[in-house]
């Protein structure tokens, strides 16, 4: 009896190791390192020199290597990243920005106040989005190891705004990187950042190499958007480039490729279904854009003409054309995309109206007559040339001379620059966090957008440091907007990438604007 | 021969002035700006005038030609504008997988094309030549993106047998196995091709079949065999060679659909994307070693008719 006590004793004993090493790894399931993460790329990037640069395959890999003082959290709010506080005196002249102390550059050196200013003062005078910041700037000065002062020549309300974009914003290298460099891209050599990978190598044509930084000094409160503690859990990240978006989905599901961003809307409802992957829609609207030419032609200073063009346009069928599914577009005209900051009705009754009639009455009280209309297009981004064929087809309509001109990118962009060459061009806008950074309010983009109400507006707009009041001076903007029609807005557009079901995430808002891999690690 | 071919060589080098000066002045005359396209849609006029200056695009076209030229003849190609690296380096990463591509899909070419041909030629009209001929009609005219798509769905996403896309460097990691992406993108270029070779073989064929010194060496009993491989196939390979030479180069140069369907980085793509980029240098360099290209696979077609044709030697 006792030795069969112990019998069943042992084999209880037995079992439940058995079950234990069974389960062990099933219950012990979660984040874990390692691995090598295949990311397929729409196209190559051309350096990770974030000041110099907005394109988005470069900071997809550079927002893994290098940091900002401030970044955004899964609501788009600029929260310190590698700044530990601010203090704002003089009435938001001063602007002093503590920083964290033992931050690790990826060749060792702690990262200290000389290091940011020497990154702030070179973004600000060649970086692309730098003097948006820098004109409302004297001066820079590091103060003590871990404190940078900006002295601005008035209160600038978007500051922290412009600090915590990385996408042609101040990334923070040390001081040897960016000494003496202009608006040349820098070096791969000096590709030294803070970020929970570094810079291994770029093989043209073939891949950029990241591998994780075991130094790493991150932030410690839970993962929110981009803000908050970024784990490495991969040994290495991959960005391969496959232009052809059907190679991408293959690529995925032959397991070649780990995850692959923007796949064609036509695709969404096949794959939404497919087990072999998983989809993601990405939080951060595009919205398509249509510039009128305000310096010359007939759109010059002629606002009801615009109005009549915008009349005669119904956006939906223009979404529908060129984005497919419903849930990945939205007709919206409030410029900034519904449930953001910035969203207001303000205006918003002049957008998608579709009149023809309205359209006719509004052009002959414009005194137009028929003079051929240019609108440009690329096929570069196949939604453009979508959404122009659509809008080309309504305004021919209504009555309007239209010439849908098709170039490649770079022909549209430098025929874009001279007034004399085009009408209207069709583009897009990346999402952007604060309305200051939308192209169309900067009076040297094209279209040209200048007039004395609406730089009035907006130099109100940035010297008001309460949000508040800046949201109604926006919504002023927008009325303004829909008035003088610089821009038809067509709607929000949502892009949607795939990705392999071992992937997952750690914390929300992981698909902000670009996909980023801190805090991802395979199942 | 060895003073025609240093003859040969030397008629190279106005040839590649005259070339080098047409691509200057083509890329430049067309709209578009590197500049812009390095900076992105959000940077000022005047920021992209500093970066001009800073890469030298704002000077005369014709003191940029002569810049260039000169360091070209120190075998100096420049930077590229979009990879900030030597032209030299960009382009000799890319030549890896042409060539590789190249010669595995010529070899594919041959394989398949000339003894089909060989055989609808002598085969002539029978089920077997009806046969081969439908099907060089549909791979000659089938879509190379819709073939290679296919093969990649079948082989890598349903049987899971080979890599979906990409080509890992053989030269840098030193692993022959990594053949195995190639083979999907060279089925999908030695389609087309082969069906070009197996058309041309056997039309070419089939005019040598009629003449006189066949019809002579049939009634004197010689073997069929030996009568289509001696005398009818060697002389009709003059037209046969000149068109293989000619899909040489259009394998290593012209595979942009395969290129980019398979992800592979090749010169093809690195030609397309150059031009889109509008980075001078890349396209200036990558140009003028196609045409170079050209140029010496003529002359080797041009030797090589001398080998197969006595009357052209020792005329």
């Amino acid at each position: 009896m006792f030795v069969n006590h112990r019998v069943c004793r042992g084999i209880g004993l037995l079992v439940v190791c058995l079950v234990l090493i069974i389960a062990g790894p099933v219950m012990a399931q979660g984040p874990k390192q390692g691995g090598t993460f295949r990311f397929a790329a729409i196209a190559e990037s051309p350096h990770l020199d974030q000041h110099v640069t907005t394109s988005d395959p470069s900071t997809n890999i550079a927002q893994h290597v290098f940091e900002c003082l401030f970044t955004y959290d899964s609501n788009y709010v600029p929260v310190p990243m590698l700044a530990s506080g601010y203090q704002e005196k003089n009435g938001g002249k001063l602007i002093a920005i503590n920083l964290r102390q033992g931050v690790k550059f990826h060749n060792g050196k702690e990262m200290t106040s000389e290091d940011v200013a020497a990154s702030l003062t070179r973004w600000g005078k060649f970086g692309v989005r730098g003097p948006i910041l820098f004109s409302h700037i004297d001066k820079v000065e590091a103060d003590g190891k871990y404190k940078v002062n900006l002295y601005f020549k008035e209160p600038f309300g978007p500051w922290k705004a412009l600090l915590a974009l990385l996408n042609g914003g101040p990334a923070i290298y040390p001081k040897e990187s960016v000494e003496g460099a202009d608006a040349k891209p820098i070096p791969e050599n000096k590709y030294i950042g803070t970020g929970p990978y570094k810079f291994v190598e770029q093989n043209p044509g073939r891949y950029a190499l990241l591998e994780r930084f075991k130094d790493y000094t991150g932030r410690t409160e839970p993962s929110d958007g981009d803000s908050g503690k970024r784990i490495a859990y991969f040994d290495k990240l991959m960005f391969i480039p496959v232009p052809d978006v059907g190679t991408r989905v293959n690529g995925v599901k032959a397991g070649d490729y780990d995850y692959a961003e923007q796949i064609s809307g036509d695709l969404y409802d096949q794959l939404s279904t497919d087990a072999t992957v998983k989809t993601y829609i990405r939080k951060g609207a595009i919205i398509g854009l249509m510039f009128f030419n305000s310096k010359a032609g007939p759109f010059k200073d002629n606002y009801k003409l615009r109005q009549a063009v915008l009349a005669a346009i119904d956006m939906t069928p223009a979404l529908q054309a060129a984005i497919g599914p419903n849930n990945l577009w939205k007709a919206n005209g409030s410029i900034a995309p519904a449930g953001t900051l910035w969203y207001t009705t303000a205006g918003t009754e002049n957008y998608s109206q579709g009149s023809k009639s309205k359209a006719q009455t509004l052009a002959k009280e414009a005194g137009y007559n028929g003079e051929k209309i240019t609108l440009m297009a690329s096929q570069a981004y196949k939604f453009h040339y979508d959404s122009c064929v659509v809008i080309a087809k309504q305004l021919k309509d209504a009555g309007f001379n239209v010439d849908l001109q098709v170039y490649d990118w770079a022909t549209l962009v430098s025929k874009r620059s001279d007034a004399n060459q085009w009408d209207m061009f069709f583009t897009h806008h990346a999402y952007v966090t604060d309305p200051v950074l939308y192209t169309f309010m900067n009076a040297v983009y094209p279209g040209w957008w200048a007039t004395k109400q609406k730089e009035d507006l907006a130099s109100q707009f940035t010297q008001v440091l309460d949000p508040k009041q800046r949201l109604e001076i926006w919504n002023k903007i927008q009325t303004l907007f829909y008035e003088q029609v610089p821009v038809a807005k067509t709607g929000d557009i949502f892009s949607y990438d795939i990705a392999s079901p071992k992937v997952d995430w750690v914390g929300a808002g992981a698909h902000l604007t670009w996909p980023r891999f801190w805090g991802t690690y395979f199942k | 021969m060895l003073y025609y071919i240093l003859r040969r060589l030397l008629s190279l080098l106005p040839s590649l002035f005259i070339m080098s000066v047409l691509v200057f002045s083509f890329i430049h005359l067309i709209p578009g700006d590197p500049a812009v396209i390095l900076l992105g849609d959000q940077a000022s006029p005047a920021q992209v005038a500093e970066l001009k200056v800073s890469l030298g695009l704002d000077q005369p076209i014709y003191v940029q030609y002569l810049k260039w030229a000169a360091a070209v003849l120190h075998g100096d190609f420049g930077k590229s504008v979009f990879f900030s690296q030597p032209v030299a380096e960009v382009i000799a990463g890319r030549t890896e997988t042409s060539v590789c591509i190249a010669v595995l899909s010529f070899m594919l070419v041959l394989l398949i094309g000339i003894p089909i041909g060989i055989v609808s030629a002598a085969k002539y009209n029978s089920k077997l030549d009806q046969f081969f001929s439908g099907m060089s009609m549909f791979l000659a005219s089938v879509p190379t993106f819709w073939l290679g798509l296919n093969l990649m769905t079948l082989f890598s996403v349903q049987f899971k047998l080979l890599p979906s896309s990409g080509f890992p460097s053989i030269l840098q990691s030193g692993d022959l196995t990594n053949l195995r992406y190639l083979i999907l993108p060279c089925l999908t270029l030695a389609a087309p091709n082969s069906a070009l070779i197996i058309r041309l073989t056997r039309a070419s064929m089939l005019d040598v079949f009629k003449e006189d010194y066949v019809r002579t060496a049939r009634a004197k009993g010689l073997h069929e065999l030996k009568v289509v491989m001696l005398h009818v196939f060697r002389n009709s390979l003059i037209a046969v060679v000149s068109a293989l030479g000619f899909t040489f180069v259009g394998l290593v140069a012209g595979t942009v659909v395969t290129e980019t369907v398979f992800s592979l980085p090749g010169v093809g793509r690195l030609v397309v994307e150059s031009v889109l980029r509008r980075d001078y240098p890349v396209i200036q360099a990558i140009i003028l070693f196609i045409a170079l290209l050209y140029m010496l696979i003529n002359l080797l077609v041009d030797i090589s008719y001398a080998w197969l044709d006595p009357r052209i030697r020792h005329g």
